[in-house]
């Protein structure tokens, strides 16, 4: 039988792991959701593909977030508790909607803007912030799996702003419509509470208030991830004066 | 400029960036206003408790686009870019923080391809005693801006003590901040023209050099007559009360009680944010805001910022130092004229306010927390809006 807690973790560790165990198996569940999500979108992504080397990559990419949710997973167990994930959860549901919508376009870049852009900066940061605080294997395994998320984020970049360099307004305009649909929605996710009622992804009531126990907080992970998707913004080129105004004109 | 169909613009203008102002909000109700304006009216105002959080979070980045024009009929487009250093984080304790924001701000600058950078506030004082704190340049140089904020204030303090019938020679002057750029700076234009100089800072060690600068200079300046000196890092070790005071201490707080002064002082507070406490009790002391200068050919925002971003009752008004950069652009002089600390003397004082005055940049009216002074009413005709 697989121990209920990682026997290599310090005694320090599993104190504060099974005392927080309820708030880690929201954070993992809310994490796991995002990684399975992730893998459905690059599955779609591959059926609008026309380069045989664009569907192996997305193929892979789907793969490598299923690889991530099991990951997450694991760690759930280490520390006794059942990870859930709920896709069809309002706020997930919601984005899946939108990247479905850019499927249904055959919009390609729309595509890797939704998930490279914005879902994955929130989950870059967000990880981060995870894995800084989180103890002994749990927060190793959030800093890893950001780090692989960042990596791929570089690799749709150099496909973004090569499509940026064609027609900058154009593609700006793009982003923004998108901005306005799928960070509306992540910015009520991120919000410091949720005032629309449960999130049905955390398994009690809202993990948000019970952050601070584990040194984390609501208003830190939106911070953190409007920063990255700011900073990843600017890094396509963006006007910083553009995305300012978008960013600020968010629901809070 | 270009709009799209989303309302968004993204295309660059066409002018060159001559110039990049460089800044952060003094305090958190101008950061409020700032956040609410780029919301927009159809957005309703984030509650304070929000922007507290988000504001931090915000890297540093251009706000908006500043056109100023000269009254030569020159003009010069410029970018102001905050730094959004939060404004409860100015102290010591975020140094490190602070002085990082103000490289991603110097960084924007310079791939924005400004060819004079003006630091603006805290952002002056991180970077004047390093310059190697900011980032690699290539044909983008740096000011402080202080030499103008020097000029500005002298000019002031002239003026009022003009208006107010108080003779400058028989005066005693107290300089808080001495040992600054800007204090120094003072220090060095007035020191001749007054009685007596007290210089109060936190460094006994700087203030007795600055008095040992000021003995050198007066020697060298052979109309001088003998300028009593007295340093102290406390102000109750003065021998005498000030009839004239300069505030320019970088205080991350108004939090400056000014005691053993005279009762009907004059009092210049140049610091940003401001040094004096709103809970200080001076009622016969005059104090006025200095260091601030108006562009009688006009200045525009896009967006249109006017009121957020220069919040003082008279239009075109600028802070000394970033209102330097904007000379310096529209006289196309593009150096670093205001660098490192302790380097601002009278000459190079007058040098800057001709250069200034060529454009039509001139000292602001005076005014403090109750609005305009009263010889500055009704306001001076000065246009607007840049062509």
């Amino acid at each position: 039988m697989e121990p209920l807690i990682d026997v290599n973790a310090s005694p320090i560790e599993c104190t504060s792991l099974s005392l927080n165990a309820p708030i880690w198996q929201d954070i993992l569940a809310q994490a796991m959701t995002g990684e399975i999500l992730a893998a459905m979108n690059y599955a779609s992504l591959s059926e609008i593909c026309d380069d045989p080397a664009e569907v192996a990559d997305a193929l892979e990419h789907a793969q490598g977030e299923r690889g991530h949710a099991t990951a997450f997973a694991a760690e759930g167990r280490k520390i006794g508790v059942d990870v859930a994930n709920n896709v069809d959860a309002k706020h997930w549901k919601r984005l899946r909607e939108s990247f479905l919508r850019c499927i249904a376009q055959r919009d390609f870049i729309a595509c890797l803007i939704v998930q490279e852009i914005m879902l994955e900066s929130f989950a870059v940061a967000s990880y981060f912030r995870v894995g800084k605080v989180a103890p002994g294997t749990l927060g190793k395994t959030f800093l890893r799996i950001a780090a692989e998320e960042e990596d791929h984020v570089d690799h749709a970049m150099s496909i973004l702003r090569a499509e940026r360099a064609r027609d900058a307004q154009r593609f700006d305009d793009k982003v923004y419509c998108l901005h306005l649909d799928v960070m509306t929605t992540l910015a009520q996710m991120l919000a410091k509470e949720c005032k629309d009622g449960h999130c049905e992804v955390c398994h009690a009531t809202c993990v948000k208030p019970a952050l601070f126990d584990v040194s984390l907080s609501a208003a830190e992970l939106r911070g953190a991830s409007l920063q990255q998707y700011l900073k990843t913004l600017d890094m396509l080129g963006i006007p910083g004066e553009v995305t300012l105004s978008w960013v600020t004109q968010l629901p809070v | 400029m270009g709009h799209s169909a989303t309302g968004v613009t993204t295309q660059p203008q066409s002018l060159d960036i001559g110039f990049a102002l460089i800044g952060h909000q003094e305090s958190w109700r101008a950061a409020a206003d700032v956040i609410g304006f780029l919301r927009g009216p159809q957005h309703p105002p984030l509650p304070d408790d929000e922007i507290k959080d988000i504001l931090p979070w915000i890297p540093p980045r251009t706000v908006c686009h500043v056109d100023v024009a000269s009254t030569t009929g020159a003009q010069a487009r410029g970018i102001y870019i905050d730094s959004f250093i939060p404004p409860d984080r100015l102290g010591a304790a975020y140094v490190h923080e602070n002085i990082a924001r103000v490289r991603k701000a110097a960084a924007c600058a310079i791939k924005a391809g400004a060819k004079i950078v003006s630091l603006g506030g805290f952002s002056s004082v991180l970077i004047e005693g390093n310059f190697d704190h900011l980032p690699e340049r290539h044909d983008t140089v740096f000011t402080t801006g202080n030499t103008l904020t020097v000029a500005f204030i002298v000019q002031a303090i002239k003026k009022m003590c003009a208006l107010e019938g108080r003779d400058l020679r028989k005066s005693t002057l107290l300089i808080v901040g001495a040992t600054g750029d800007v204090g120094s700076g003072c220090a060095r234009c007035l020191a001749p023209l007054v009685k007596r100089v007290l210089l109060n800072a936190r460094n006994l060690d700087r203030l007795r050099k600055l008095a040992v600068d000021l003995r050198c200079d007066e020697r060298n300046d052979y109309e001088a007559d003998r300028v009593q000196l007295e340093v102290a890092t406390d102000l109750q070790q003065f021998s005498a009360p000030a009839d004239i005071v300069i505030c320019a201490a970088s205080l991350p707080t108004p939090s400056l009680l000014l005691d053993c002064i005279a009762s009907d002082a004059t009092i210049c507070d140049a610091g940003y944010p401001k040094n004096l406490s709103p809970s200080a009790d001076m009622p016969e002391a005059k104090v006025f805001f200095g260091g601030l200068g108006q562009i009688t050919g006009g200045m525009r925002f896009e967006p249109d910022f006017n009121g957020i971003l220069n919040r003082h009752p008279f239009p075109n008004v600028v802070h000394g130092c970033l209102l330097e950069g904007m000379a310096l652009a529209l006289e196309r002089r593009f150096e670093p004229f205001s660098q490192g600390r302790g380097f601002i003397t009278k000459h190079r004082v007058d040098e800057i306010e001709k250069i200034a005055a060529r454009h039509g940049i001139h000292l602001a009216p005076l005014y403090n927390t109750d609005g305009p002074l009263e010889y500055e009413l009704p306001s001076v005709g000065v246009q607007h809006r840049a062509n």
